[in-house]
């Protein structure tokens, strides 16, 4: 058995091992990077945000609405991931920055262990910067769906009612309108008439009403009550909540684009993996160097001594 | 907390009971409306005391006919009541119908339930 014992060549193995480490660097960034978009991510399934339709919401003066969404949405678990995603990519940037600067000015091995270490990196990157995609897509598809629940809500509010009911509501209106026509001359009446006169209700109503009229006033002139305005025009609420789900509308529009970005980032990374992997292996096989091959010798003299 | 609890429930409690006692304003309306109408054909009362009667009533029926066209408690509550006394303004707001159309309240009254002169001249007598 000891007969058949190879001793190993040191250089031998050192070039195995580079090679084997480099097809497995590209083929691990490959594998990864092709199911990129597919994987879902821990904080785009576990982030949490559920906001309710609720009245109050609705009856929020001007642009408090959006807000009270927004404060709403930073109390949640989907905000923190958010931002904690964010935080992260940027320090990613930083990094890959600097790793970059650090291949620039390494050679030979180190260079490659670098270049090794970027693609890492940029893999990473890629896929905090997915995960935040994910993040803003979630976030984007609940507000659409809080703000079209509300207009719903708001829609039915306006034709909620029976027939029967919306047939007294006209009654009421009408009733309203006559009453308001027919009010000073009523109070003409009663100011003429000595037995009649000015009821106390009448007097207390009129001060009452003054000082309605002014605390309405000032109501309506409160800054914090303003409605919201598109290029100085106000908007009713429902106009309001159609701009805000157009707006959420084009988040989501953005964020697939932004995917396809992404995509060809990922590519990119997988095609460098790829690249690196072939120059290590090109590399380790030396090619530069003098061919092994031993020339060919005929063992003529076998032939003619006999 | 539990302070602001209580304080908050018993204030969304008073409010309750102040709407529960507005929502009466037009069986009030209804109840003068009746007695006066009762002014009106009461055979008992001679022509002063009715005039008099009549405009206290008057008065207070105008009070009240404000009160119910004011109250935003009435605003689309579908009921018989609330149905029946916005089907006819003429009946219901009696005072203010009247001095629209400047007509006394029982003149008023008595045409809007189809009494005209012209229709008991016409009228004759006879076995039902």
């Amino acid at each position: 058995m000891n007969n058949l014992y190879i001793d190993p060549d040191p250089e031998q193995t050192k070039r195995i091992h580079d090679r084997l480490k480099s097809i497995f660097i590209a083929i691990f960034l490959g594998a990864v990077l092709a199911c990129l978009i597919s994987i879902p991510f821990a904080y785009a399934t576990t982030a949490v945000w559920a906001p309710t339709a609720s009245e109050r919401l609705i009856k929020l003066p001007g642009q408090h609405l959006e807000k009270a969404v927004e404060s709403d949405f930073r109390k949640s678990e989907l905000a923190t991931a958010l931002e904690e995603t964010e935080a992260n990519s940027q320090l990613k940037q930083s990094t890959l920055g600097d790793l970059q600067k650090a291949i620039e000015q390494a050679d030979g091995e180190t260079r490659v262990e670098l270049q090794h270490q970027f693609l890492l990196e940029k893999k990473n990157y890629v896929e905090m910067l997915k995960e935040n995609q994910d993040l803003r897509r979630k976030r984007a598809r609940i507000k659409l769906r809080l703000y079209e629940r509300l207009l719903g809500k708001l829609s039915r509010k306006k034709q909620a009612g029976s027939p029967q009911q919306k047939h007294l509501v006209s009654l009421q209106e009408n009733a309203q309108a006559r009453f308001q026509s027919s009010l000073s001359k009523v109070d003409m009446k009663l100011m003429q008439s000595v037995a009649m006169g000015t009821s106390r209700y009448s007097q207390e109503y009129a001060r009452n009403m003054s000082a309605i009229e002014s605390l309405v006033a000032a109501v309506n002139a409160h800054p914090s009550n303003q409605a919201p305005a598109l290029n100085g025009i106000a908007l009713s609420q429902s106009d309001y909540l159609r701009s805000l789900i157009s707006r959420n509308e084009a988040e989501l529009a953005l964020v697939d684009q932004e995917r396809i970005i992404l995509a060809h980032m990922a590519k990119l990374i997988s095609l460098d993996a790829l690249a690196l992997s072939e120059e290590t292996q090109l590399a380790s096989q030396d090619l530069d160097a003098p061919s092994d091959d031993v020339p060919r010798s005929y063992v003529v003299e076998y032939f003619i001594n006999q | 907390m539990k302070l602001l609890f209580f304080i908050s429930l018993s204030a969304t409690l008073s409010l309750f009971v102040l709407a529960s006692a507005e929502a009466g304003s037009l069986e009030n309306l209804e109840r003068e409306r009746a007695i006066l109408i009762d002014t009106m054909l009461s055979g008992d009362l001679g022509i002063k005391e009715r005039q008099a009667r009549l405009e206290t009533t008057g008065t207070r029926l105008i009070d009240l006919e404000r009160m119910v066209l004011r109250d935003k408690s009435l605003a689309g509550k579908n009921t018989s009541l609330v149905q029946a006394a916005f089907q006819n303004y003429d009946l219901t707001f009696l005072a203010h119908a009247s001095i629209e159309q400047d007509r006394s309240l029982t003149d008023h009254w008595l045409n809007s339930v189809g009494l005209s002169t012209q229709t008991l001249f016409n009228a004759s007598m006879g076995r039902r």
